[in-house]
């Protein structure tokens, strides 16, 4: 048999595409009618946040390429331009995708359910147009600073992501020399703005934008305005170098430091319909090209749904708030190290309440016996009791040692700030090592106890943040297993400079043993199939792009190994290649919670191995953090995590399978019950909380049933 | 609480490190918690005899910041001790004054023999395992920075040891100016080492057979990730570190490069050990000299029970070399026996501990290795003899004071206010040697005539007088002759007279 080149370029998608399609699925939730209303406009704000943060890291990463003529090809074999030339494309269809989503769906379905959003200020009547006149004397006009431009006033700077109107203005009397006056819609003005209620109790509102273009001539009071338009630039204004870079390129763009243009606009977004003249204005000013102009045909920047999403009222067009339930293990009066030392506790989130985790922090600051407390913190919440209690055991005489990641994206000003807190509390905060991320979620109590030393150990797969511990779901293992408290130990010890240790019990750490270990157990299944034994991988996580494990993939796919994926967002992967990746099945789960657990499974010929983790399977995972992946030894969690995996699996209400052609299909429901894996668990987690002592789980998993 | 947590600090020469343990009865000696910094002090120490400011200062914040984690598991007692990169450095008074003050922590800068003790007893803290293999017979390659310690066992005892200025440090400093140049740097170090390596087989190996290699203090364990290793598997891995790049072996054992490098000049030392001994297994127990200060902590505070006897070592050792010497066993054995009785029945008089008794002992083994070398400048030859001789287990201290024994056994005693200015002998220590002289003194003249006369003796201390009475038929006008000078000596430091009563014989 000729032997396959599994690392061949045509065998791997491209993952920004990738991701983009990912976008598309979130849209698709905005789409599904069976949603709440006000679920699916939350959906269709986050398309919109999603893609501005894609734009902001991953367009301007490779314009960067481009300018630096960085020829290096991606995993699927494209250059940087040729990548740019199908990201924009398909951008422009998810971005028309996103607005007749929201003008022929949305906005008609909200004036069903009697709320109005008046989309052009000439549609107000005559009451709200007095209405909004005088709102805008009041409030809108003293924070507006409108500027023109001409021959003694320069360009302005207009600020990343801010959303403008631009106008062209006539000095009254003048004929023919027009001139470019811009105005920024302020931020701090609610972007919805309610009208007075109709006589039938109708709710109507207007957006800031609106009212402002219908006031702009109080703005410039001795000129014609000719038009006035929204418009909206991103930046490339990004310092920092995607960390999914190769390094040589980072090299590369500091010697190309001096060409590259600081601020490059990357991104403008236009009404639909802007006069000519002023979009030739913008154009010229941005030196943008045609293809990264995109004509709107609505408001721009989606993201208000968001705000609208939390107006009062409309509840019966929500999904009602899903309560986290109490942890069947944990529901006993003792203490939680008692809790711990009866046995190792698996934690689902959010189905299960988030509050043993903050409580073991809590009660490790409070218990005379705890010596030492030390956490990894990647991204808090604002008011985080986790940090108000480690500064509470630092001022009951703990030793507490908290690793805070300055390097989490868009968090390094938040962090910054707590850590300084943290250290006043008398914290000792390290700040991890140099060039690596710490991503790994890991909490360490030493216990002075009757008998010895005890160590307790959180691990995670998710933030220690109490907020969106609410929203993702996560899983974490509570235990005081020696073997994992001393490699706690060392990860700490490794996290505050010291040597590396020499060798691990239990916990396996990226960057330097993790890659290497997935390939090995990767590589063991592909080995046993060889040898005519069934294998079997099942592993969930959130994005799959690295392109060693991918091959590794394939081969064991051609070995006759049996893959199924559960991957949310990027899979680099493709499915059906034959001789490839028949074996392959992925699929993505996108509902009300963001799926976020990794959970790997490796058949292991019957001796199955289960493992949790905080990593992806990316580059920047595995080579460039510092991430822990540790193994569910006791039987009876692995059972659950397993059935984890299953009813996930079994899902065909919120899951997507990859086809062939690299799209994404919802799953033939004709003829099966419907699963829909975040309500199964919703459900399970009610009914264990009220029956704890009952809670073994059977494999044979219940279907749900559906609801509509 | 049944345990008490200790801290020991190794200020070693390329590496620096702390190990925590919780010691009980219950659960033996457990390691909770281990740091270790790379911190190349033999370097500078070896080269130049000094170790830079810079160096200085970090090895201080090193420490203060070991001193947090101790505080963190609120340690019960600590030893922080520095071996041979601190003890080469010229001004390590200075260093060691200036660590202690700044860190407020007590270092101690070990002797040579101290530091290979600590490392004898970690291994022996694994006592079954170390039993077991100590019946065969076996060696210890206790590898440093500066130098190599081979020891070697006669059934179940040690008995001698060697120190050859060999270590992996220093070999890899003179050879770093050249070791690029040089495809295989392993050849180079085997002729580098021979040449020492040949006269110790010649002169202490022997037709000795030697089954079992223990190896402690470099990092072959982390390399070979196992306890033991047959002769054939420690070739195999000598093979793929040596046959590979340093980076490709690194890769191919999964470990950092940097930990095959410093391992290579022991692997040579190891290998031509296998090759000349016959060496069966190679032992490599993985432990380190925190962990001989964890045992002996342990031991000294009664947390664990008495294990193996390191006192017998060293009165094994010390008539391994009495034999070498060629020291007559029967006059020794009688010399030994009295000095020691003696010593037991003047207790109230001399106040000393059993510590002491040893080195009586030791003293009453070696007292004529001397004459090895010149009859008529015993005392002198028997000094430098045993000042030049380590023995595991003693300290170079307490070998002063044997070797002091032993000289002013024969030799005029010299007062304190006329050695205190030569030798830097401390007060105490001074009148040590002078007890345990004048008891040796009066054993020696017992057996002057090396015909064991005084077989049977019995010693009372009376109120003025120490009573010898002995039981013998054979004319002992020799010994009482020549007696009364012994005698004065003896009553000078003890104020008690020493007399000899012949029992009539029935």
């Amino acid at each position: 048999m000729e032997k396959i080149d599994f690392m061949k370029s045509e065998y791997y998608r491209n993952r920004e595409l990738s991701w983009l399609s990912f976008d598309e699925r979130v849209l698709g939730e905005a789409r599904d009618k069976s949603l709440p209303l006000f679920e699916r406009l939350k959906f269709l704000s986050i398309t919109a946040s999603n893609l501005d943060e894609f734009f902001m890291i991953r367009v301007a990463s490779l314009k960067d390429m481009v300018h630096a003529k960085y020829t290096k090809k991606d995993i699927a074999g494209l250059s940087a331009s040729e990548q740019l030339e199908l990201i924009l494309k398909a951008t422009h269809d998810l971005v028309n995708l996103q607005y007749s989503t929201y003008n022929r769906s949305l906005l008609p379905a909200l004036k069903q359910q009697g709320f109005t959003l008046v989309t052009q200020h000439e549609n107000l009547t005559k009451e709200q147009k007095a209405f909004v006149d005088r709102y805008f004397q009041e409030n809108v006009y003293p924070v507006l600073t409108p500027m023109a431009v001409d021959s003694s006033r320069p360009f302005p700077l207009i600020r990343n992501k801010s959303l403008n109107i631009g106008a062209l203005i006539l000095e009254k009397g003048e004929e023919g020399v027009y001139d470019f006056a811009t105005v920024q819609v302020p931020s701090v003005l609610p972007r919805i703005v309610e009208l007075p209620e109709g006589k039938d109790g109708e709710r109507r509102a207007i957006l800031l934008e609106e009212i402002i273009e219908r006031n702009i001539g109080q703005l410039f009071l001795n000129y014609d305005v000719i038009c006035a338009h929204p418009y909206r630039i991103m930046r490339n204004a990004d310092l920092t170098i995607d960390e999914d870079e190769a390094a040589d390129l980072l090299k590369e763009i500091q010697k190309q430091l001096k060409k590259r243009q600081w601020g490059e606009v990357i991104r403008l977004e236009v009404e639909d319909g802007m006069d000519e003249r002023l979009l030739r204005v913008l154009k010229k000013e941005f030196e943008i090209k045609e293809a990264d102009i995109f004509q709107i045909s609505g408001p721009l920047d989606l993201t208000f749904l968001m705000k609208m999403y939390g107006m009062d009222g409309f509840d019966e067009y929500k999904t009602s708030n899903y309560r986290p339930q109490p942890v069947p293990d944990m529901m006993t009066d003792e203490d939680i190290f008692t809790q711990i030392r009866n046995g190792d506790i698996l934690l689902h989130h959010p189905y299960m309440t988030f509050d043993p985790v903050v409580n073991f922090v809590k009660q490790a600051a409070k218990d005379p016996n705890v010596l030492a407390i030390k956490q990894t913190l990647y991204r808090v919440s604002g008011n985080s009791p986790i940090i108000a209690a480690l500064a509470q055991a630092a001022e009951n005489g703990k030793q507490v040692s908290v690793l805070v990641e300055l390097k989490a994206r868009f968090d390094e000003q938040n962090n910054i700030l707590w850590a300084k807190m943290l250290e006043k509390a008398g914290c000792h905060v390290i700040y991890g090592l140099k060039g690596l991320k710490t991503h790994s979620k890991i909490t360490l109590v030493v216990r002075r106890e009757e008998d010895g030393i005890r160590r307790y150990v959180h691990l995670g797969t998710g933030n220690y943040n109490d907020s969106t511990a609410k929203l993702y779901t996560d899983c974490g293992l509570l235990t005081c297993a020696e073997p994992i408290g001393e490699d706690a130990t060392a990860v700490f010890n490794m996290l505050s400079g010291y040597s590396e240790p020499k060798s691990w019990n239990k916990l396996i750490v990226a960057p330097i043993w993790l890659r290497k270990r997935f390939l090995k157990l990767i590589g063991r299944e592909t080995r046993n199939a060889l040898e005519g034994k069934p294998g079997h991988i099942i592993a969930k996580m959130n994005s799959l792009c690295d392109k060693e494990i991918i091959a590794a993939l394939y081969e064991a796919s051609a070995a006759g190994v049996k893959i199924e994926l559960i991957i949310r967002g990027i899979c680099c992967l493709k499915v059906g290649i034959p001789g490839v990746s028949e074996n392959i099945t992925v699929r993505s789960i996108v509902g009300n919670f963001l799926e976020h657990a990794r959970i790997f499974y490796f058949y292991n010929d019957g001796k199955e191995e289960i493992y949790m983790g905080s990593a992806d399977w990316m580059p920047r995972n595995l080579d460039k953090r510092v991430e822990i992946l540790f193994p569910i030894e006791c039987e009876r969690l692995k059972k659950e995590a397993r059935h984890i995996l299953d009813v996930q699996l079994a899902d065909n209400v919120k899951a997507s399978l990859l086809q062939k052609d690299g799209t994404y299909e919802k799953i033939d429901k004709r003829g099966k019950a419907l699963v829909c894996a975040q309500e199964y668990f919703c459900r399970e987690a009610v009914e264990r909380a009220a029956k704890p002592e009952e809670h073994e789980i059977d494999r044979v998993f219940i279907p749900a049933e559906h609801i509509e | 609480m049944q345990y008490k947590i200790f801290a020991a600090i190794d200020i070693g020469s390329y590496e620096v490190g702390m190990k925590i343990y919780e010691l009980s009865r219950a659960k033996g000696i457990k390691e909770l918690d281990s740091v270790t910094y790379r911190m190349e002090l033999g370097k500078e120490a070896y080269a130049a005899g000094k170790i830079s400011v810079e160096k200085i200062e970090n090895l201080c914040a090193l420490l203060q910041s070991f001193k947090t984690i101790m505080a963190g598991y609120k340690v019960n007692g600590y030893r922080a001790c520095a071996t041979s990169a601190m003890r080469e450095t010229k001004n390590r008074v200075i260093i060691q004054d200036y660590l202690e003050k700044k860190t407020g922590l007590k270092i101690e800068i070990l002797s040579n023999s101290e530091q290979r003790f600590l490392d004898y007893m970690s291994i022996a803290s694994s006592e079954n395992e170390f039993n077991k293999i100590i019946q065969k017979g076996t060696a210890i390659v206790d590898v440093g920075g500066g130098s190599v310690q081979i020891s070697l066992f006669d059934k179940d005892r040690l008995i001698s040891t060697q120190n050859i200025r060999i270590g992996n440090l220093r070999i890899r400093e003179r050879l770093s100016a050249f070791e690029k140049e040089v495809p295989h740097i392993e050849r180079v170090i085997a002729e580098m080492v021979s040449s020492d390596l040949m006269s110790f087989k010649k002169m202490y190996l022997k037709d000795r057979e030697i089954k079992n290699l223990i190896v402690v203090g470099d990092n072959l364990n982390d390399v070979a990730k196992v306890s033991s290793m047959t002769a054939a598997e420690f070739k195999n891995l000598y093979e793929l570190v040596t046959e590979y790049s340093i980076d490709e072996a690194a890769e191919r054992l999964d470990v950092p490069a940097e930990s095959i490098y410093m391992l290579i000049p022991s692997l040579v030392i190891h290998k031509w050990f296998i090759e000349a001994c016959g060496v069966e297994t190679v032992w490599i127990p993985g432990l380190d000299l925190n962990d001989g200060m964890a045992y002996e902590y342990a031991q000294q505070n009664k947390i664990l029970k008495k294990g193996h006897d390191f006192e017998e070592d060293i009165i094994a050792s010390a008539r391994n070399m009495a034999k070498r010497y060629m020291c007559s066993k029967t006059h020794s054995k009688a010399l030994e026996d009295i000095s020691l009785e003696i010593y037991d029945k003047t207790k109230k008089l001399h106040g000393l501990d059993a510590r002491k008794r040893l080195l009586l002992q030791i003293a009453a083994i070696l007292h004529s290795c001397g004459k090895y070398i010149s009859f008529s400048n015993v005392a002198e030859c028997s000094y430098s003899i045993i000042m030049s001789t380590e023995i595991i287990g003693l300290s170079e201290r307490e070998r002063e004071i044997i070797a002091n024994i032993v000289r002013y056994n024969t030799q005029e005693f010299h007062y304190y206010e006329t050695v205190e200015r030569e030798a830097g002998i401390t007060k105490e220590d001074y009148l040590t040697v002078a007890k345990l002289t004048a008891i040796l003194r009066v054993a020696n003249a017992l057996d002057r005539s090396h015909r064991q006369k005084f077989k049977d003796v019995r010693i009372t201390l009376k109120e003025n007088e120490l009573v010898i009475a002995v039981d013998t038929s054979e004319d002992i006008s020799l010994e009482k002759g020549l007696f009364s000078d012994k005698a004065d000596f003896f009553q000078e430091v003890f104020s008690v007279r020493p007399v000899i009563k012949k029992k009539k014989v029935r």
